[in-house]
């Protein structure tokens, strides 16, 4: 049967987007299709940090280190021209939990040896304006900033990528010559391969991955005079967070970043929540209050909107990277956990290859295949036996 | 935190009315309002030592509430300068300023009034454009009028309201440009209430040799305030140093009717705009509402009395329809449209024929300034072609950190 | 207290309960972006001691400086 694309992507998030473009530079017709447009979901209420620090060691590390370099060169004459904004970040400890936690941050890069690198590592006079509960900041130099929706804009802004949304897909049916695609509609689609790149809503077409949303409360304030503050400034408390399953210390993490517009982001929250889109003074309160210790200047300012942005999360840890089966028709990119935004690129890179049946870049063997789908699949065929 | 009162938002005609009869049926209440006293726009507080303008009859019927308001005041608090941040899911408010707190009340009653629509022309930002409301608003607290030639301008009962008030201080407006023409036939079926309080504003202003034209459009404000007007004689020109515009009032109903864990319920001309009168009455209903539902019990029927107001504000409506949807699209496209952003129609354009409200929002910034799509979400939605920017977030408006930083550690808990 | 508040240096007078903006515009200052008058449209940001606050619903309070909170885009 006439395949009317080569490949469909599925989501017009961030790895939707990176893939798309990634298989249009291969020569595939790609289609992108998406339930509501363009970073919908996750991609367009995020803080947008483009950071290796804040992943946990071992593959995630390494994923993105070698993301943040190729995102540098895709934004040098790439796609990504002018999306990707250099600058140095800031890491605080308030207590002994958070002081260790920065040591294993220091341990980690050093084991990377890549390009992000501990700058200035000592007490809180490094940083001026800094609250007087900061006993430690380890400045962060070669990550970035990168705003989802924008970015997602900037890989779409390709007229070889066809799109469709709204366009909800409610089946997919690969055979042995393609993949039938039914929209919600009543509409069929015939294409050779699909890329699911759902984030929240994989579920819905993949109930047997356990990916579940985790939301995160964002505070967004209005410009300020004069910008004291250059870089984020990331509570240790995060690091921990990301790298544990769970167990979390009992303070709120909580990311204070100067947006380019001027205004300061405070964020974040992480709560399981199927219903992601709640919002409650309670937390707001809390998120400000930690963050107005930690930088005083915020008190002068005012909170202009708040938003919940959601992350998809794995229940190991992980994202779900790779074919759904030895078919190879349905290749899986979802579960970043915030985390998105950062491995869009080689993520996209390495997805398109995968489905058109290139070489992926060997020296990533490792780390992609941590990341197969086959490691649920097995597990639901175990438990259904 | 958890509380035993019924909020209610607002201190005008229908929070009032609604607070009294919640407290006159049994129940605590706590109104807040962000102005220094009770009253809302209608009957809005003058300064100590100015006389309070407004119609007699009016005056009277709000006495009288305020009166049985103080026979209940073992039960009714008044949290006046005090704002409200909105109501969260889980039903807790945030008010900030002479009550700085986070509570959890047994229900929500929203009474903010009605807020005024304005077209957007291009010069309807510079300085010394605004509303005929904030006019208004400065007579009935101070009792003076604002320095200077005062022009008013877009359509709607209200200006002639607003240029009697400024006659009867001795400062008549230079002029009154109403867009429609509504003096039809048609009128013959408004109300005599409605005829009188039209014909004694119209005498005042006749009296004082104030030009009103009708079927007139403001078209544009140029630099120094010239404004260009479109009669349907032709062109002429008025130099003001201040101009008042008003294209019509609608519910101020931005953000607070989500759904929430306690019932929430509209009241006045923040559910539907109906007028003064209807107001007081709406809050009765609404208070008669809320009591039905935390009993458990369907709410009673609406008085037959909203249903007479809601037809004469249709009535109304009927009479000063004119071509609004013309005027915006003669706009010329450097027309700003979203004022706290400074976003044109140019601006709107560049995101092609059919913008998802993210497009809108996060490329075209509209909506994303202090105001979250308040003087800018009608225009955008009708030039875009789309429902609507989305959902306004809490908090409802901007609110200062360190008064967040101000609400008490009891009440929110960990 | 009747009194004056000081806008960008100027003096001007205000009548007790009075807002910085009814005192302001009633002095014929309007480039402070007073537009709709009650605290929705916030055009009216001023810069007391600091902080940021509608014009329209702050109350004056004698010998206090005001100026402008507008600021620039990046």
């Amino acid at each position: 049967m006439h395949t009317e694309f080569d490949v469909a992507v599925l989501g017009a998030g961030i790895v939707g987007a990176a893939t798309a473009w990634h298989l249009a530079q291969q020569g595939a017709r790609v289609i992108v299709l998406d339930a509501t447009g363009p970073a919908a979901a996750a991609s367009g209420a995020s803080d947008g940090a483009v950071s290796v620090a804040s992943k946990k060691p071992g593959v995630l590390a390494r994923l993105a280190t070698e993301s943040l370099l190729y995102t540098r060169i895709l934004a040098k004459n790439g796609p990504l021209a002018g999306q990707f904004h250099a600058r140095s970040s800031w890491y605080f400890a308030t207590n002994d939990v958070e002081l260790e936690a920065l040591d294993a941050l220091r341990a980690k890069l050093l084991a990377l040896d890549g390009p992000v690198r501990i700058g200035q590592d000592g007490g809180a006079d490094l940083l001026a304006g800094v609250g007087a509960s900061v006993r430690r900041l380890v400045e962060i130099r070669g990550e970035g900033h990168m705003t989802g929706y924008s970015a997602v804009r900037a890989y779409l802004d390709d007229h070889r990528i066809a799109r469709r949304w709204p366009a909800a897909i409610t089946d997919i049916d690969p055979d042995t010559t393609g993949v039938t695609l039914s929209l919600a509609g009543g509409d069929d689609l015939r294409v050779g391969r699909v890329v699911v790149a759902l984030g929240v809503s994989t579920p819905l077409l993949f109930p047997e991955m356990p990916v579940r949303p985790v939301s995160g409360h964002l505070i967004i304030t209005d410009r300020a005079q004069s910008g004291a503050l250059a870089g984020a400034l990331t509570a240790g408390a995060y690091l921990i967070a990301k790298t544990s399953s769970g167990t979390g210390p009992s303070e709120r993490p909580v990311v204070i970043d100067p947006l380019m517009t001027g205004q300061m982001l405070i964020g974040s929250s992480r709560i399981p929540e199927a219903d992601a889109a709640r919002m409650d003074f309670t937390t707001i309160l809390h998120l400000v209050r930690r963050a107005a210790a930690i930088w005083p200047a915020l008190s002068e300012r005012r909170v202009i909107r708040t938003f919940v942005g959601v992350r998809a999360a794995v229940q190991d840890g992980l994202p779900i990277v790779g074919p759904m089966d030895h078919r190879g028709r349905v290749v899986v990119a979802t579960g970043f956990e915030g985390d998105g935004i950062c491995l869009s690129s080689l993520i996209g890179r390495e997805v398109a290859a995968m489905v058109l049946g290139i070489a992926p870049t060997p020296a990533l063997d490792r780390e992609l295949a941590a990341l197969s789908p086959i490691r649920f699949i097995h597990t639901a065929r175990e438990a259904a036996q | 935190m958890h509380d035993d009162r019924i909020m209610v938002l607002g201190a005008g005609p229908a929070g009032m009315a609604a607070a009294v009869k919640l407290a006159e049926a049994g129940q605590r209440v706590l109104v807040v309002d962000q102005s220094a006293a009770p009253g809302g726009a209608v009957h809005r507080a003058p300064l100590p030592g100015v006389t309070a303008s407004g119609l007699p009859a009016h005056k009277r019927r709000w006495s009288a509430l305020m009166a049985r308001a103080a026979r209940q005041v073992a039960r009714i608090d008044i949290a006046c300068d005090t704002r409200c941040s909105g109501v969260d899911a889980t039903g807790a408010v945030l008010l900030t300023g002479g009550l700085t707190r986070l509570l959890r009340p047994r229900g929500v009653i929203v009474a903010p009034g009605a807020r005024e629509r304005v077209l957007p022309r291009p010069g309807w930002t510079l300085p010394g454009v605004v509303t005929a409301g904030a006019i208004q608003t400065g007579l009935k607290t101070s009792g003076q009028a604002p320095a200077g030639r005062i022009l008013l301008a877009g359509s709607g009962p209200f200006l002639l309201a607003v240029g009697a008030e400024l006659t009867a201080l001795g400062t008549p407006p230079v002029a009154i440009i109403e867009a429609a023409q509504p003096l039809k036939p048609a009128a013959l079926g408004l109300p005599i209430s409605y005829w009188a309080e039209a014909v004694r504003y119209r005498l005042s202003l006749a009296a004082a040799g104030v030009k009103v034209l009708t079927g007139a459009r403001l078209n544009t404000i140029s630099p120094g305030l010239v404004a260009n007007i479109t009669t349907r004689h032709g062109k002429r020109e008025f130099q003001a140093d201040l101009i008042g515009l008003h294209d019509g009032v609608a519910s101020n109903d931005t953000g607070l009717g989500a759904q929430s864990a306690i019932p929430i319920m509209r009241a006045g001309d923040g559910r539907e705009v109906l007028g003064a009168r209807a107001a007081m009455q709406d809050g009765t209903r609404a208070a008669l509402a809320m009591l039905a539902t935390l009993a458990g019990r369907p709410a009673p029927a609406e008085p037959t009395t909203l249903i007479r107001q809601r037809r004469a504000q249709a009535r109304l409506a009927q009479l000063y329809a004119h071509d609004e949807i013309g005027a915006l699209n003669s706009l010329p496209k450097d027309t700003i449209l979203c004022r706290c952003e400074g976003r044109t129609l140019a601006d709107l354009d560049a995101l092609g024929r059919a913008p998802t409200a993210r497009d809108l929002r996060l490329t075209g910034r509209f909506g994303m300034g202090a105001c979250q799509g308040r003087f800018c979400a009608e225009w955008v939605a009708h030039f875009s072609n789309t429902q609507d920017l989305g959902r306004p977030r809490l908090p409802l408006r901007p609110i200062a950190i360190a008064d967040l930083l101000a609400v008490p550690t009891t009440d929110i808990g960990d | 207290m009747t009194g004056t508040i000081f806008w960008q240096g100027k003096p001007v007078p205000f009548q007790p309960g009075e807002s910085v903006a009814s005192a302001l515009n009633r002095a014929g200052i309007r480039a402070f972006g007073l537009f709709c008058g009650i605290g929705q449209c916030q055009g009216c940001l001023v810069a007391i001691e600091g902080r940021t606050f509608e014009a329209c619903l702050m109350r004056c309070r004698d010998g206090v400086e005001i100026d402008t909170a507008r600021v620039t885009d990046a």
